[in-house]
Formats: C-alpha cells, sequence, structure tokens
C-alpha cells in the first residue's frame, strides 16, 4: 500500500560534500527568507482558496498550482536543510530539479464542503503527530550539533537511516500542509509506508505524475515497500 | 554607418565619458584644507614618550602584517577558487542564477576558511594589547555566524549582476551599477537605524555643546548617540552616519568612558559636524559611483571568457575580478578618504578653536589604540582611511601658525 496523493519521491545517493554540510545552515539562509516570503502570498491565497472551495465545492486550479509549487519548494529546502539530499535547491519549486521531490496533484479535487470548512479543526490531531514525527527528525538531522551532520561531515555520507528519517518527516508535514491548504482532500497519513517511494526517480515520470496525480502511485514495483532492507537506491549505494 | 565611424564614435564617447568622470573626481577631491598648508615635521617622542611610540611602533607592525595577510591572501584564495570553484556546480539542483549564489557562497565560506588562522593570530595580537575583549571562541562563531549575512548580500549582488546579464547580455553593467549606487545609498540611509544608538547618558554637557556646534558649524539639528561596544573593546572612535533625516553621530562608549575630556571629546564631536556639513557621506557616494561603473565594466570584461555573467560558471572568476579590482583601487579609496578626514580636522579646528584640546586628543589616539603615529608609507597607502597622528598634529601646528595662536 502507497497511495497518497502527496508523494516524496526519494532519489537521493546518500553522497554528502562536507563543505556544503558544514556551511548548511548559512546556505539555507536566502532559501529560509524566500519560503518565509512566498509563504506570506501562500496564506493569503489559502483564504482565498479556502473561500472558493467553499462556495464551488473544490479549490481553484490556479491556486492549486501556486500552492503545490510552494509546497514542492518547501519540501525540496527542508530536504536540504535536513541533510535528507546533497544538492542546493532550486528557488521555483519546479518538478523534476530535485532527487527529493514532492508529487502533488495539480488539478483541483472536488472536496467535501463540511470537512473543508472545519479544516483546520480536523487538523488538530496532526500537530500530535508532527511532533512525534518531527522532533527526533530534528535532533538528528539538523545541521551542526546533530548525529546526522557529525556523520556526514566524517564518512562524507548520510546514513541511510538518518536519512528515511529525514525524508518521513518531511513527507508527512508536507502530507498535512497539502491537506490544510486544501491541495488534497485525502487525510495525512502517520504510517512511513504511505506516500512516499524511495529510489525512484520522478524526474522521468514529472509531467504525467504532476498533471494526473494518480499516476504517482503507479511507481516501479520494487520502489513499493520503502521498508524493504534494500530498496533500488543509486548506483553509488552499491 | 561604417565600422571607422562606428569607431569613431565609440571612441568620441568614451572620451566624453572619461572627461566627465576626471571632471566629477576632482570635483570630489577638492576640499576647504588650504593648498599650500605645510605641516612641520612634529616630534612624536616628545608628546608621547619613547617609550609608548616604540610599543605603537611593535604593535602597528606586527598588526599590519596580518593586515597584509588580509589584503592579498584572499586574492590567492579567490584566483584559486576561479580556476576550480566551477566543480561545486555539481553540488547545485538550483538553475543558473541558484547556481550562482551557491557558487558565490562557497567562495566567500572557503575564503572565510582560509582567513581563519590569520584571524585568530590578529585576535591573538589585539588581546595581547587589551584593544579587543572578546575571545577565540566568540570569534570563530561570531564571524561564522557574520558569514550569513554577507551570503545573503553576495546572493542579493549575484541575483542583481546575473539578472541583468540574463536580460541585457553583455550589457549587464550598465543597469547593475546604478543598482549598486542605489543599494549603497539606502545603506548609509539605514545605517543609525541599526546601529543600535543610545541616547548619551551622563555627558549633559557634551550633548549642549554639540548643539552649539552644529549651530556653529550651520549643520542644523543632527542627534548626538552612543554604541555600546564595551564589551568588545577598548578602541575610542566615532562616526557621522546617516543621509538627511537620517543623520547621526555616534561615539563610542569607548570614546565616553573618562579617557578623554570634554574639551577633547567636543573636538570630536566638531570634527564628525564638519563631516555633515561638507557631505561628506554624500561625497563618499559619489566617489564609489564614479569607481562602481568602470569597475562593473571591467568585471564584464574579464567573466566573457567564461560565458559571461549569465552562467554560473563565470561566477568565482567574477568573485575573484571583484575583489581584485577592489584591492587595486584601494589606495586611492583611501587617499580619497584621508583628505576627507583632514578636511573634518581642519573645520573642527576653525569652530572648536582649542588646539590644546585637539593636539591632546591626536596624542590620547595613539596612547589607547597604539597605533603608530608615523608608520612606513606603504601603512596609509593600504590601511590609512585617516591621516596619521602625526599628520594629525601637523595639522593643528600649522593651524596655529596660521591663526596666530
Amino acid at each position: 500500500m502507497n497511495e497518497h496523493p502527496v508523494t516524496l519521491h526519494v532519489m537521493d545517493d546518500l553522497r554528502r560534500s562536507r563543505l556544503t554540510v558544514f556551511f548548511r545552515y548559512l546556505l539555507y539562509i536566502p532559501h529560509g527568507i524566500w519560503l518565509e516570503l512566498w509563504g506570506i502570498v501562500v496564506l493569503v491565497v489559502a483564504v482565498l482558496n479556502w473561500l472558493v472551495a467553499l462556495v464551488i465545492g473544490r479549490p481553484a486550479a490556479p491556486f492549486q498550482r501556486f500552492i503545490a509549487a510552494y509546497l514542492r519548494y518547501w519540501t525540496t529546502v527542508y530536504a536540504f536543510l535536513m541533510l535528507v539530499a546533497n544538492p542546493f535547491p532550486g528557488f521555483t519549486g519546479e518538478p523534476g530539479s530535485y532527487p527529493v521531490e514532492l508529487v502533488v496533484p495539480t488539478t483541483p479535487e472536488k472536496q467535501n464542503r463540511l470537512k473543508t470548512f472545519f479544516r483546520m479543526f480536523l487538523l488538530l490531531p496532526t500537530v500530535v503527530v508532527l511532533y512525534v514525527v518531527l522532533i527526533p527528525a530534528m535532533l538528528i538531522c539538523y545541521p551542526l550539533l546533530s548525529f546526522a551532520w557529525w556523520a556526514a561531515m566524517i564518512t562524507g555520507r548520510m546514513p541511510r537511516g538518518f536519512r528515511d528519517l529525514g525524508a518521513n518527516a518531511i513527507r508527512y508535514t508536507a502530507q498535512v500542509g497539502a491537506y490544510a491548504l486544501l491541495v488534497t482532500g485525502t487525510y495525512p497519513c502517520s504510517s512511513p509506508y504511505v506516500g512516499m517511494v524511495l529510489g525512484t526517480p520522478v524526474v522521468a515520470e514529472t509531467k504525467t505524475a504532476v498533471e494526473a496525480p494518480a499516476a504517482a502511485a503507479e511507481v516501479p514495483a520494487a520502489a513499493e515497500e520503502p521498508a524493504a532492507p534494500e530498496a533500488p537506491e543509486a548506483p553509488s549505494e552499491t | 554607418m561604417t565600422k571607422s565611424s562606428r569607431r569613431l564614435l565609440g571612441l568620441l564617447i568614451f572620451g566624453a565619458l572619461a572627461v566627465a568622470w576626471v571632471y566629477a573626481a576632482s570635483r570630489l577631491w577638492q576640499t576647504s584644507v588650504p593648498s599650500n598648508l605645510k605641516l612641520p615635521k612634529v616630534d612624536m617622542r616628545a608628546l608621547v614618550g619613547s617609550g609608548e611610540l616604540h610599543r605603537a611602533e611593535h604593535f602597528s607592525l606586527v598588526l599590519d602584517l596580518f593586515g597584509l595577510a588580509g589584503l592579498f591572501l584572499p586574492l590567492v584564495v579567490l584566483a584559486l577558487y576561479a580556476t576550480w570553484g566551477h566543480r561545486f556546480m555539481r553540488e547545485s539542483a538550483a538553475g543558473p542564477i541558484g547556481t550562482g549564489m551557491l557558487l558565490a557562497m562557497l567562495g566567500i565560506a572557503i575564503l572565510w576558511m582560509a582567513m581563519l588562522p590569520s584571524s585568530i593570530g590578529e585576535l591573538w595580537w589585539l588581546r595581547r594589547y587589551g584593544v579587543v575583549k572578546y575571545g577565540y571562541a566568540e570569534m570563530v562563531i561570531g564571524t561564522w555566524a557574520a558569514l550569513g549575512a554577507e551570503f545573503l548580500g553576495i546572493c542579493l549582488i549575484i541575483l542583481i549582476v546575473m539578472g541583468f546579464a540574463r536580460l541585457l547580455g553583455k550589457h549587464w553593467w550598465l543597469a547593475g551599477a546604478p543598482v549598486f549606487v542605489g543599494i549603497a545609498l539606502l545603506v548609509t540611509f539605514v545605517q543609525p537605524y541599526m546601529a543600535g544608538l543610545q541616547p548619551v547618558e551622563g555627558h549633559a554637557t557634551l550633548v549642549q555643546a554639540e548643539k552649539r556646534l552644529a549651530k556653529k558649524e550651520g549643520v542644523g539639528n543632527i542627534p548626538l548617540k552612543e554604541e555600546n561596544v564595551s564589551s568588545l573593546t577598548t578602541a575610542p572612535n566615532a562616526e557621522a552616519m546617516g543621509l538627511g533625516p537620517s543623520r547621526r553621530i555616534g561615539l563610542w562608549s569607548t570614546i565616553l568612558d573618562g579617557r578623554f575630556s570634554e574639551p577633547q571629546l567636543e573636538v570630536v564631536v566638531a570634527h564628525e559636524l564638519a563631516h555633515h556639513k561638507h557631505n561628506d557621506l554624500w561625497k563618499g557616494i559619489g566617489w564609489y559611483a564614479l569607481f562602481v561603473f568602470p569597475i562593473a565594466y571591467l568585471i564584464a570584461r574579464v567573466t566573457r571568457r567564461r560565458g559571461g555573467m549569465a552562467v554560473p560558471l563565470a561566477v568565482p572568476l567574477f568573485l575573484f575580478a571583484w575583489v581584485g579590482l577592489a584591492t587595486i583601487t584601494l589606495p586611492i579609496d583611501n587617499a580619497f578618504s584621508r583628505r576627507l578626514e583632514a578636511e573634518a580636522d581642519w573645520t573642527a579646528l576653525q569652530t572648536t578653536r582649542d588646539p590644546q584640546a585637539a593636539k591632546a586628543l591626536f596624542v590620547n589616539f595613539v596612547q589607547t589604540t597604539n597605533e603608530d603615529p608615523n608608520p612606513p608609507f606603504w601603512d596609509p597607502l593600504l590601511f590609512g582611511s585617516h591621516p596619521t597622528e602625526e599628520q594629525r598634529i601637523g595639522m593643528v601646528e600649522a593651524w596655529q601658525a596660521r591663526s596666530g595662536g
């Protein structure tokens, strides 16, 4: 089982550049500022989108695309900050540009008006799970003093378990964000087996996946079980 | 239009611009200090004492060596980075501008690492003479954190340069240079609001004197403020800052700690007011504008061999060219700054008419900063934004001679 309209594809090869790991917090700063500025606009758009969804029963398509791009961008920035991926991300949230990518539906789906109206209250249980998922991930994956930071600095590689822990935190947070911002009506799933695909290049299937979210579920069979001991990773890991 | 007439037109435009440049530079270069002013030889040994003088010479010589390292090591590091830096492009999944930002930030990060031993050595020397108060760990962590601001600054510069280069191609410098001048204006304007200035407490006489001196210099109401730096350094300093409504005079808390008498502080305040009177901050921006155009043009020329500033491949070379050209223009920038400072000294003398206080102030500067009052010729050339203390005392004596004092 791997079906969730919001899916994280992790195509990272675990290699880490010591230089960018050492300065990762500082390299994050321009992205952090851009993320904040974009986030302010997203907040306004989200309120408008909520009103639209209440009236017509589904989010507005331009708002959906805008918020989806923001969520993709957010994912790449936090994947970079939490050492879940190595390269410096772009600033546009363009699909197919990063080894850790969120596939989100860009076409609005019909959503229950009652659930839309009470969306913020429905999100309350996810806050508890967010803490459970995020705190260990932050302790282990954040730069400077965490285990993962030291491991990457010493070995030039990210331990896979740490990477997957960070990726799962990002996946769940992105699903919460997507649900809160009405990108999807599907409730976030706390199971790490749902909505995360390890070792699957999203680049090749970007167009279809993004345009038709259902296609995102059509991942190669080998990658359907992220918990499998050695799901196919990038060549350098073998 | 034929090729030769185009060439002629180009030469004419270049000639006209060169004439305008020289005219503007000569206007900015002029000061109110009498051009025939001869500075007498000053016996610093008699004023400061040979022990203190020797200490200052020793302190300054070693500090200069660290200064030289700080000046030339970046050139070596960035030259190497210009050659090898493009390899870091593989660490980026961003577009051209994002990748350019990453390369620029990594260049600065590598520079920071390369400079760290020299910075630690310099700190050891400053601590030895009691000039700074913070420790090694504070310095390393502080400069590491300060890199964040530098990263932001360089990202903004890369965004402007590469953004215009992608829009205008090799002519990006024509649009980029005015934007940099605009940023310099903005930074100068907002600086007083960012400096954490506080009201001057416990110096009511000085605050009153500042009002009197401001009136005398005809600069209107300029607030006198204090900058608390006592936890960082013992070095005294003061600065004129801001433009128009943001104009302020900031006195470091270290100059108000009792080591300087009220008449000496009045000379300091009169000096800073003189900067505002002569519009020196505007002049500084004008001077920067004069240089930023040719420097941006030269950078555009140099980086063409790497495909121009539209591609990230050129960014490491951009850093090297930028720092290299800034180093080349450093002596002329310092000379310009020294002229403005000399004029402010002269105006302060005219305003306070207290040469004894001025002389005591400059002697006090030698004693409190440990700076060599008469350094070797290359020192002011490379590091001297102010006249040497010997020159400043010489000016006081020349002023006295002229005023019949």
